[in-house]
């Protein structure tokens, strides 16, 4: 019983999308945009983030969470956010315009 | 000097204004159906809120008072005292948060923040009143054990930057080679706690280079400081036998100092310096003092929008504010005057705080041009304090790869850029 739960839990999660929650998007992207820039219009060597899809940036920041992805600084912060954070950040880099 | 044009735009941009003569003043009388939020300060905090409170809330009028037309930054300022970047690199100004943001932007010398009458008191006895204030006044040095005001011409302390970095810099072009430069670090808590370890370190990328004979001596008044095993690790690869860093309790604590002689009193004895870099203790700008906002050396706020604990309708952001355990660092006060502008144009436009509210820190030093640690963290507003999150964030490694301090150092230089625009562009 406990296996079929957590095989459903599972299969959930896989297609399971957040709803858009704009504010709090806005508001976990904030940081952001110390390194990226403002809304993440970077001008130097840290990556330009704005307009990025939304499925691969949240990947991308699962990754670094997960350990997957490994460079200088990223896990520091994705670590600090929940998975659903971090796709509200996605949703809302991805909805700027480049 | 009083900035008439854009004194004269806060006459224009709101209805049915007037200055009323009161008690010999002259005050700006405040329009009922417009919401005003003066900043006072233009620093990391007070300019990015300006910025940020336009771009959540383009209706509400936003004044930035700085007394300064130009500001030069702390983070890079190491690397103007070492030669490696001109004093320009980091000069920047608000004439961009004026024409694209429409933020108006007074130089003027604040009196007091007063907030039994939610007015700003300038000077020049005019009077600007507000919906909401933020106040990012930043540090202010304890003048003691012989360090007075002025002793900053003999014995530059460079922690607030422009001037005193010009000087410190000047001084250390006139070492004599086999000269040794001194430093005496705060104790905590104090602005950019890996501040002064990057200064020792960009001072011997100096010295190796160009005087390789001096020495370097650090008297701390604290035991153990930020990233130390980072920044220890690099001075023994690139500058092997020119640190020597005394802890307060192995002879760093300091009775007393001749910032003339440049004489540094400790328990072990004098210390004779032929450059002195002298590092006070700390606590808020004195315009925190002057507004009632502190408690302490610094200002109690509530960690979820930066609201003054003691005077209502105030914000304290940056170096001023109690924000534990957010060091008192530019890239908190930038991310902190973003959150508090958020709160504000929630409140302003009656709609509730976010709450919780997330933050970050990322501080990178250098220790060469090409060798970069970090340090960062990610937290989380409570109910009366900011926790950081677990599991994230953390410092470099140690024993890392050349290449891996390369592209920190790299990542650092593109830190600064992209700060700078996202506070003043």
């Amino acid at each position: 019983m406990k296996k079929i739960a957590l095989l459903l839990v599972f299969l959930y999660s896989l297609t399971y999308a957040a709803e858009y929650d704009p504010i709090r998007g806005q508001m976990l992207s904030l940081s952001c945009a110390s390194c990226h820039g403002t809304d993440g219009k970077s001008e130097a060597i840290t990556p330009y983030i704005a307009g990025m899809g939304k499925a691969s940036l949240y990947q991308i920041l699962l990754d670094y969470k997960n350990g997957k992805r490994v460079e200088t600084m990223m896990q520091k912060h994705s670590k600090g956010f929940t998975d659903e954070e971090l796709e509200q950040i996605a949703y809302y880099f991805s909805n700027v315009e480049r | 000097m009083m900035n008439r044009r854009n004194f004269n735009k806060i006459l224009l941009g709101t209805t049915a204004l007037s200055f009323a003569a009161c008690n010999g003043m002259t005050s700006l009388s405040f329009p009922a159906d417009k919401k005003r939020v003066v900043i006072v300060g233009g620093g990391f905090g007070g300019a990015t809120a300006a910025k940020y409170l336009k771009k959540f809330s383009p209706q509400t009028e936003v004044v930035l008072i700085e007394q300064n037309k130009e500001y030069y930054t702390c983070p890079f300022s190491n690397t103007v005292i070492a030669g490696i970047n001109d004093i320009d690199f980091i000069k920047h100004d608000y004439k961009t948060l004026e024409s694209k943001y429409k933020v108006i932007v007074l130089h003027e010398k604040v009196k007091k923040v007063d907030g039994a009458t939610n007015s700003v008191i300038l000077e020049s006895g005019k009077i600007i009143p507000y919906t909401k204030a933020i106040v990012a006044p930043g540090i202010d040095f304890k003048y003691e054990k012989g360090y007075e005001k002025g002793s900053e011409l003999l014995a530059p302390h460079a922690y607030k930057a422009g001037t005193q970095t010009e000087l410190l810099r000047k001084q250390l072009e006139n070492m004599k080679d086999g000269g040794t430069f001194v430093m005496v670090a705060p104790a905590n808590p104090f602005r950019c706690p890996p501040g002064p370890y990057e200064r020792i370190s960009l001072v011997a990328y100096y010295l190796k280079n160009h005087k390789p004979n001096s020495k370097i001596v650090i008297l701390d008044q604290k035991n153990k400081f930020s990233k130390q095993g980072l920044f220890q690790e690099g001075w023994e690869k690139l500058y092997p036998d020119m640190i020597e860093w005394r802890s307060a309790e192995f002879g760093g604590k300091v009775f007393s100092v001749d910032p003339k002689t440049k004489v540094v009193t400790t328990e072990d004895g004098e210390v004779k310096a032929d450059v002195l870099n002298y590092i006070p203790e700390q606590k808020a700008g004195t315009l925190a003092f002057d507004s009632g906002l502190t408690k302490g050396d610094w200002c109690p706020v509530n960690t979820k929008t930066f609201e003054s604990k003691l005077v209502k309708d105030v914000y304290v952001i940056g170096d001023a504010s109690i924000a534990t355990k957010m060091p008192k660092s530019g890239f908190s006060a930038n991310s902190q005057g973003k959150i508090a502008a958020l709160q504000i144009s929630r409140v302003l436009a009656n709609q509730a705080i976010i709450n919780p509210p997330k933050l970050a820190n990322t501080c990178y030093s250098l220790l060469s041009p090409t060798y970069g640690i970090s340090v960062a963290a990610v937290y989380e507003a409570h109910e009366d304090k900011i926790i950081s999150v677990k599991g994230a964030g953390g410092l470099s490694p140690l024993h890392a790869e050349d290449s891996f301090r390369m592209q920190e150092a790299e990542y650092a230089v593109g830190w600064y850029k992209n700060q700078m625009s996202d506070i003043f562009m």
